[in-house]
């Protein structure tokens, strides 16, 4: 990819300082792929409107994500980014318009199907279970068995494996720590957490809404280092994010919400920091 | 999670007091730990009041009949307050599935083996009931239960028309429901153990344990990685009825009767029951060996009480006292052991300080067997959590 960015390799070597101001560092512009004409997106919203009795949550939304790039989405609060969010993970379906996961019309009747595609949302409140340790929140859901006739338990050695080899594969530099409790780790370990989860068990789409919200400076660097990991691996990345440095620091290409509507539509070397301020602030 | 010998060595410098600190904190992050000093201390000050005859075993053998029928209640609505649902029908349930039982063998000539598995089945779809009221209509697992609950106990009134209803009991059947163990305890301490050991596995050693669990704890979480939230919930349901089913047929086996008021009550006693073995009210954290202490720490108090010639009616209060102190103890002191750090410079978890403790247990163990001290130390040694 880019240059400016820190490979896994790198990243996983440097020291805490530098990733402590990993969010600043990549600030200045970079020179961004243009998406190649022939790219399918692996979802796609076409038209989508939205409302919620008289209030109209969005109106004619389409949005394109694509394998391997970084899609952030911006604006203020209420302008429809969780709504968005929310459709395309198959919390509830859209008035109008359509979704096409890589090309097909698809329609969702509960999150679980949208899952089963391989679309993996990480809400900011809801990546782990705070009382069950580390291990068993990896593979909740999807806890390995061992069986002896009917009777079945849990695998609590391969658990422990595939707890590992999921953080590990991200990065992460606390993967020796799984027995801990949800309640035990950080909120920037729980949100990685979530996100090595949903890489190890194969999706193809990221949806993160406000990852790095709640996070301290460092912290949300790290978040952010694992998003552009899992970029990296090839996976497409939906960033909800109300921090536009954090966007600009990791995003191919950025889109604004506004009051319901698409108001504007960047690759990330087509905008700076300011003009980005402005123009939410403009339209919101 | 053994005690690797290695870091045993490097650990064998820090002092005996610290780790034996550590040990401590450790036996009191878990959940049973209240519960298991509540029978202690109650069994010691009954031995005290009445010395002569509470530690006896004829009082063993009573207060574990108590313990064993409260108890196999109290761990289905143990399960069912982990996954963060209320079940106040229990008691309800256990007197009509009581009545159902009954009535199948005295007026169609049901032999017992069968009439007793049907009047399981009738509770488990009565826990059904409530599970479907549950999940399809949202509605809080207190006020479905407390609704039916009503319901329930209002059939059985009828039904029996408020009288007492007897039944001849084979003496094949009664002894196998309640009938003389080993040593003089009743079949039906088996059967708490059992299903308590069973209860024990599905929640700590299975897939729908950790379901129960997450379910508790973070039902949006959980439903948002594909936990099928509602079967378990129902699933719950059944089972907690189900057992109260259980109890049901165990006391007809044991009085050759029901009547209006079988089970009435017992619903709070299985809460209280659950709360001092140390699962949290709002759910997603218990153990099923906790609640069996508890239902022996209820049945103590019933029978030491009597022994100490205290008049009846203290029973509702000491339990009640207990019952807050435990609450207590549970949430604001585990919760800043929680969050306490370990001893001694150990990390979380870490293999060294296991085997610093298991050393040290076992150093103690071997010089003093006979010390009561020695016990406590090794019951703290394994280090694994009961959740992991």
């Amino acid at each position: 990819m880019t240059p400016t960015l820190p490979s896994p390799a790198h990243a996983q070597t440097s020291g805490t300082q530098a990733r402590g101001g990993a969010a600043d560092l990549h600030l200045h512009p970079r020179k961004i792929e243009p998406i190649p004409r022939d790219a399918v997106p692996v979802i796609e919203a076409v038209n989508v409107s939205k409302a919620f009795g008289a209030t109209t949550a969005l109106v004619d939304v389409s949005l394109k994500a694509y394998a391997g790039r970084i899609l952030a989405l911006l604006g203020d609060n209420g302008a429809g980014k969780s709504t968005l969010i929310k459709i395309l993970s198959g919390v509830f379906p859209p008035d109008r318009g359509e979704l096409r996961f890589r090309g097909e019309p698809v329609t969702f009747r509960n999150p679980a199907q949208a899952r089963q595609l391989g679309i993996a949302t990480v809400f900011q409140d809801l990546a782990v279970c705070e009382l069950l340790s580390v291990t068993r929140n990896v593979v909740l859901g999807r806890e390995p068995q061992m069986a002896f006739g009917p009777f079945k338990w849990l695998d609590m050695k391969r658990a422990d494996e595939m707890a590992r080899s999921a953080l590990h594969q991200l990065g992460v530099r606390w993967e020796r720590r799984l027995d801990e409790r949800g309640i035990n780790i950080s909120g920037g370990e729980r949100q990685s957490l979530a996100i090595a989860r949903a890489m190890f068990f194969g999706s193809s789409l990221l949806v993160l809404d406000e990852p790095t919200s709640a996070l301290a400076v460092r912290q949300a660097g790290r978040v952010l280092d694992h998003i552009v990991h899992a970029r990296n691996q090839g996976q497409a990345v939906i960033l909800i994010t109300h921090n536009f440095r954090h966007a600009l620091s990791v995003a191919d290409d950025l889109t604004v919400l506004a009051q319901g509507r698409i108001a504007a539509h960047f690759r990330r070397d087509e905008i700076e920091l300011d003009e980005l301020t402005d123009l939410v602030a403009r339209v919101s | 999670m053994a005690p690797g010998t290695g870091q045993g060595a490097s650990a064998a410098q820090l002092s005996r007091r610290v780790v034996f600190g550590e040990a401590v904190r450790r036996l009191m992050l878990r959940p049973e730990s209240t519960s298991l000093a509540a029978v202690v201390i109650l069994f010691v000050v009954f031995s005290m009041l009445s010395p002569g005859l509470f530690p006896s075993k004829l009082t063993y053998i009573s207060f574990m009949s108590v313990a064993s029928e409260l108890g196999i209640v109290s761990i289905g609505v143990t399960l069912l307050m982990i996954g963060g649902h209320f079940d106040l029908s229990v008691g309800a349930v256990l007197g009509l599935a009581s009545y159902v039982c009954v009535l199948l063998m005295r007026d169609y000539g049901v032999p017992p083996i069968l009439a007793a598995p049907l009047a399981v089945a009738v509770g488990a779809a009565l826990g059904a009931v409530n599970g479907a009221l549950v999940v399809r209509f949202r509605i809080h697992s207190f006020v479905v239960t407390l609704g039916t609950m009503l319901i329930w106990r209002g059939v059985v009134i009828a039904l029996t028309g408020g009288f007492p209803v007897m039944v001849p009991i084979p003496p094949g059947f009664k002894d196998i429901m309640s009938g003389p163990l080993l040593g003089g305890f009743k079949m039906s301490l088996l059967w708490f153990f059992v299903i308590g050991g069973v209860g024990t596995f599905l929640l700590t050693r299975t897939r729908f344990g950790n379901w129960i669990q997450a379910r508790g704890q973070n039902e949006l979480a959980a439903r948002n990685l594909g936990v099928p939230v509602d079967r378990v919930t129902i699933i719950l349901f059944m089972l907690t009825s189900a057992l109260a089913a259980v109890t049901g047929v165990i006391q007809v086996a044991r009085f050759s009767s029901v009547d209006a008021l079988r089970g009435e009550g017992m619903e709070l006693q299985a809460v209280a029951v659950t709360v001092i073995g140390g699962a949290l009210l709002s759910g997603g954290y218990g153990s099923v060996i906790g609640t069996i202490l508890g239902s022996i720490t209820f049945g103590m108090i019933q029978v030491g009480l009597v022994l100490a010639g205290v008049p009846g009616h203290f029973f509702r209060t000491l339990t009640g006292v207990i019952v807050v102190g435990a609450v207590i103890l549970n949430t604001s002191v585990a919760r800043r052991m929680a969050r306490s750090k370990p001893l001694g410079g150990f990390r979380r978890g870490s293999e060294a300080a296991d085997a610093a403790i298991a050393g040290i247990a076992a150093a103690a163990a071997a010089k003093s067997s006979d010390q009561s001290a020695s016990s406590d130390i090794r019951r703290a040694g394994p280090p694994e959590e009961p959740n992991r």
